[in-house]
């Protein structure tokens, strides 16, 4: 049977900024736990035939994540992307996503990646998959094939779970599960050849300008400010011995080690 | 950078990632090994760096030449010997065959060569050749459907890993260089013998050797374009194969940079990172104009190219200035490392041996400043 897959995709910010978030090619990159999930969705497409489509909603200038998706292999790539859409907290992002998820419907596996690396909350995956109303399994790090349904597996602490889901499903993928493939530049030539995006706007979706945006987010960042790391070097004094000694009382005081 | 789009930005992130991880961390082995690296160059190949400008239908990732000097740019930033090899494949080896080869030629030798299942190889320098091109000795006398070939060429940038050869020889000795033209030798053929390899200065992981050919039986089907266009199939690779060792020295300028800037932001004397002495920071601001310099008109002679209009100047300038940049970026990042610079505990004591050649291969500086004076003149003539 063919796989409709649909992946959640991300351009995060390569650096914490100062202030305000800038979005351009040269300051964003695809989330690098996205890759694992985006390798996933191409095997499982390789092996059972079908289409991987790779939704992600960001500023136009974030479409560099989905040019890198297109270059290893993804065959659809869809963009939402709406000035109202400025501001969104993970809840706003995921009445968005699944908007959209519904727009390109009928599929079969809904993926995502564990977390992103620049806002870190792991909860875009689930809130989508609730909105959706479909099963979830989060953290999978393997999937197998069974009759109509997955069998999928989760690491969790010295156990591996095993679970049985159904279709249509969603799973966010384990950064560990899989080594991504580097985009070939056939794949990279061909992605930009191809000109291939849909985009999407608010007007696309079957939902409200007061769900999105900062009006829809029920979550505010009201600020941020960089971490000023105070470290200060002390040179220890004496023998080697001496020296190893009390750094271990050190470290043991501190609660650094047993 | 008006040259840049934002493919080229992820050209750039997606091969520095894979060199990264793949190359940087080998590459003083293979330099003090002298060891050709095989199982990168089998993924280099599934990537598609051994056929960046190829076409589609020859399975090449058909790329402009902005996108290849980037690519060669940050193979050479991991490890030049490399960048070296998948240049001198990719200009000189492979585009001539793109270039001047039949429909059957090229349906024949370019695929494998673009995949990186075979490497490719220019062979014109002879004991007694340089710069002079005219001055082949090597020759291929007809007899029948083959020539025989006789060649001796030495210092073959990938020679002893080569599989496909152009071989420059004299079909009609007397005619000077109307009578150069270009043979296709296979490795394997009888009479094809590989050389020891040159045990080099810098560009250590190349396999630089000799190739001799001992009466090679070789069939005319094998003849690039016609008898007598040697020097035209020669200069049309060469202008191309400029831009490709120019990106090389680049990246070889852009890694001692890299490194001598660390370096001083790390190493401390008189209380302070040496970054902060005025002494160490004008070498900096120089490293990092030359290096930024260079890189406008690498990128330029190959947008030129891109264009479709003529580019032997920019490329000539290209790479003048590129080499001659190269060498002095890596001697300031060797002073600004100190005693430690000359030790082969740091990587900058490698680039400033691998910089060198370039300003040799691929047309002198020398020559090059002829090329370039000659187009000027010409202009204000």
């Amino acid at each position: 049977m063919p796989l409709n897959i649909i992946i959640c995709i991300k351009a995060v910010v390569l650096e914490a900024p100062d202030g305000k978030v800038i979005r351009t090619s040269e300051t964003c990159a695809l989330n690098p736990f996205d890759r694992p999930a985006i390798e996933m969705a191409i095997r499982l497409r390789d092996e059972a035939g079908g289409t991987v489509t790779a939704v992600s909603m960001g500023p136009e200038s974030g479409s560099l994540a989905l040019y890198e998706a297109l270059a290893m292999g993804v065959d659809h790539v869809v963009l939402v992307s709406d000035p109202s859409l400025a501001g969104s907290d993970t809840f706003a992002t995921s009445t968005v996503l699944s908007a959209a998820i519904r727009k390109l419907a009928p599929f079969d596996l809904l993926l995502f990646g564990t977390r992103t690396s620049d806002s870190d909350t792991g909860q875009v995956g689930p809130q989508t998959s609730v909105l959706l109303d479909i099963p979830l399994v989060t953290g999978v790090t393997a999937v197998t094939r069974k009759k109509a349904n997955f069998i999928v597996e989760r690491k969790i602490d010295e156990f591996i779970e095993e679970y049985e889901v159904a279709l249509p499903g969603a799973l966010t993928i384990h950064a560990s599960a899989l080594q991504p493939r580097d985009a070939s530049l056939m794949g990279l030539e061909t992605a930009y050849g191809q000109e291939q995006f849909t985009l999407m706007t608010l007007k696309d979706l079957d939902i409200l300008a007061e769900q999105v945006g900062d009006n829809g987010s029920p979550t505010k960042i009201i600020n941020m400010q960089r971490i000023q790391k105070k470290r200060k070097c002390e040179m220890i004094q004496g023998s080697v011995e001496e020296q190893a000694e009390e750094l271990v009382r050190r470290l043991k005081e501190a609660g650094h080690i047993g | 950078m008006s040259f840049l789009t934002t493919k080229h930005t992820l050209v750039r992130r997606s091969v520095r990632a894979f060199c990264e991880r793949e190359l940087q961390p080998i590459a003083k082995e293979l330099d003090i090994e002298a060891r050709f690296p095989w199982d990168v160059v089998e993924k280099m190949g599934k990537l598609g760096y051994f056929g960046i400008q190829v076409p589609a239908a020859l399975s090449g990732a058909a790329m402009d030449s902005v996108s290849y000097c980037i690519v060669i740019e940050e193979i050479s930033r991991a490890c030049a010997g490399l960048g070296l090899c998948v240049t001198v494949h990719n200009s000189v080896g492979v585009y001539p065959l793109v270039a001047f080869g039949t429909e059957e030629q090229k349906q024949k030798w370019v695929p494998p060569l673009a995949k990186g299942e075979r490497i490719g190889a220019f062979c014109l320098t002879e004991p007694n050749v340089g710069s002079d091109a005219s001055a082949v000795e090597s020759t291929a006398i007809r007899d029948g459907d083959h020539y025989i070939v006789n060649a001796n060429k030495v210092l073959v940038t990938n020679g002893a890993v080569a599989d496909t050869c152009l071989m420059f020889v004299k079909t009609d000795p007397a005619a000077g260089h109307r009578g150069l033209s270009v043979i296709v030798a296979e490795r394997g053929m009888q009479g094809f013998i590989i050389g020891d390899l040159e045990d080099l200065s810098g560009n250590r992981a190349n396999a630089v050797s000799s190739i001799r050919l001992t009466d090679c039986r070789i069939p005319v089907s094998h003849l690039l374009g016609k008898e007598g266009m040697g020097m035209k199939i020669g200069l049309a690779a060469l202008d191309t194969g400029r831009i490709g060792i120019a990106a090389q020295a680049l990246g070889i300028a852009q890694a001692a940079m890299e490194e001598g800037i660390r370096y001083a932001q790390q190493r401390r004397q008189f209380g302070v990172p040496i970054s902060r002495h005025q002494a160490v920071q004008m070498m900096i601001a120089d490293m990092a104009t030359k290096v930024d310099a260079a890189r406008l008109l690498v990128y330029r002679a190959a947008a030129q190219r891109d264009s479709g209009g003529p580019f032997s100047k920019e490329s000539a300038m290209a790479k003048l200035f590129a080499s001659e940049i190269a060498s002095e970026v890596a001697d300031m990042a060797v002073q600004i490392h100190g005693g430690y610079g000359y030790t082969k505990g740091y990587p900058v004591e490698r680039y400033y041996r691998d910089a060198r050649i370039t300003r040799i291969y691929e047309g002198t500086a020398e020559i090059h400043r002829i090329v370039i004076a000659r187009s000027v003149l010409e202009e204000y003539k």
